[in-house]
């Protein structure tokens, strides 16, 4: 497995080109701006883009993908059914999928958004919005920064901390070092209400 | 607005690696950054083999076939290697021998006197290292974790990292003068007497961190972020603080000094 790194000018945002070389399959997450360097990636080592995963449905994760559909067909991820319409493979839950021979685990994880997904591939957690180095994703209310954080919580904090995490905005890190410096999750655990979102 | 600035790089020609910056100045000062990077591997990344031992948490370093070139196969962590002095000399010639190092895990191995200049190291793994009095300049660093590693007297000067991360590390009497360090994780770092004067931090997170002594004189700081950052006699000057952000949006300085203590611009010489 390969991850190719790109910074979308629109909103800073990460997109990654996730590549089975063994297939020379690919997997595009969250193309925000389709660029002609993308195009040219793909078509140079002759890949056979197979998917798009949208981590959650907003321009600079998704924007770039009325583009990317001009010229390819690929198979469409999303937890909201208006990224594509009719051509957008609708997830919810958790659960795996096989996407370009590699195993793609998907997780609900709403709160920045309702339909934000965090997508695990091999040893990497692309977590879109809702985790970042040091920072957890924006909320419009306490209520949903209370299930963000409940979410993250059971469902990323219950991995290794050796795990990578991408984020849809800034530098890579892992998730033990997320744990130890994210400020959000330090008050958290300080916090009485800590021992709600336990239980 | 004016280019002032137009670097294109190409590594290798073999299409290994390229990288297109390029970066206009306004005249107010405010800076607009935009760039397009892509990396070209020839080995899968971050295959993070744990240790064999069952129990055991630790990442397996990396191992080597008959000809010398890394494997994926699995392998002990450095704490239950049979022979560990056997894998630290496989590594530190591997690393010697090699001009571009892909994959490369060598977690917990302590690094002493070596020269890493024009070394390029892609996806590769150095948590918990420890690197002593390592002299190198023009180091390019993409996609590498350098979580919890200890750098004594290291000069990075001139190196070029994007999307590195370096959460958690300590840094004593360590340079990355005049670096590009874009994009790259330093959270939770604690610096003593280091420098990162003349560096582009663009897009850079020093959240968490402790910084004593250690300046950042005439850097490019746009959206770096320095929440909850504590800050004894850190110099800024002639970088554009207003453009980095000191206190999470939403928040007051106020605010954020009642909450996480005196964390304010102590000390700091804007």
């Amino acid at each position: 497995m390969k991850v190719y790194f790109h910074l979308n000018l629109g909103g800073f945002s990460n997109c990654y080109i996730v590549v089975n070389e063994k297939t020379s399959e690919a997997i595009i997450i969250d193309p925000g701006k389709i660029t002609e360097e993308i195009i040219s990636r793909i078509e140079d080592n002759h890949l056979k883009l197979v998917a798009v995963l949208i981590t959650h449905n907003h321009g600079s994760h998704a924007g770039g993908l009325h583009t990317l559909r001009k010229i390819y067909s690929p198979k469409i991820l999303a937890a909201d059914w208006e990224v594509a319409g009719e051509n957008t493979t609708v997830i919810s839950g958790d659960g795996t999928v096989r996407l370009a021979k590699m195993i793609v685990r998907y997780m609900s994880v709403p709160g920045h958004t309702s339909d934000s997904v965090v997508y695990q591939i091999g040893n990497i957690l692309f977590t879109g919005d809702i985790l970042s180095a040091g920072e957890i994703g924006s909320t419009n209310s306490s209520y949903s920064e209370y299930i963000l954080k409940s979410n993250i919580e059971k469902k990323i904090f219950s991995q290794q901390d050796n795990v990578i995490l991408m984020p849809g905005h800034g530098p890579p890190t892992t998730l033990g070092a997320v744990k130890a410096f994210t400020a959000d999750f330090q008050k958290m655990i300080q916090s009485p209400q800590n021992d709600r979102i336990r239980n | 607005m004016k280019i002032c600035m137009a670097q294109r790089t190409f590594i290798s020609a073999n299409r290994f690696f390229d990288i297109y910056f390029f970066t206009a100045f306004p005249a107010n000062h405010d800076y607009i950054v935009s760039f397009f990077t892509t990396f070209y591997y020839n080995k899968n990344m971050f295959t993070q083999n744990k240790c064999l031992v069952h129990y055991c948490r630790n990442l397996a370093i990396s191992t080597f076939d008959e000809d010398g070139n890394l494997t994926d196969d699995k392998n002990y962590c450095l704490d239950h290697i049979p022979d560990p002095g056997k894998f630290k000399a496989d590594i530190y010639k591997y690393i010697s021998e090699h001009d571009k190092i892909v994959g490369l895990n060598a977690c917990g191995l302590l690094f002493s006197n070596i020269d890493l200049s024009n070394k390029k190291f892609y996806g590769c793994t150095f948590t918990n290292c420890t690197f002593n009095n390592i002299s190198s300049s023009n180091v390019i660093l993409r996609m590498c974790i350098f979580d919890f590693a200890i750098f004594n007297d290291c000069s990075f000067i001139k190196s070029n990292s994007l999307f590195t991360s370096f959460s958690g590390a300590t840094f004593t009497h360590t340079l990355f003068t005049s670096s590009d360090i874009i994009q790259s994780n330093f959270n939770g770092i604690k610096a003593y007497q280091s420098s990162f004067d003349d560096s582009d931090l663009f897009n850079s997170r020093f959240i968490a961190s402790t910084l004593i002594d250690t300046s950042f004189r005439n850097c490019n700081l746009k959206k770096s972020l320095f929440y909850d950052s504590k800050r004894t006699n850190v110099s800024f000057k002639m970088s554009n603080t207003r453009e980095a952000l000191f206190t999470p949006e939403g928040k007051t300085a106020i605010e954020q000094d009642l909450s996480f203590g005196n964390s304010i611009v102590d000390g700091d010489r804007l």
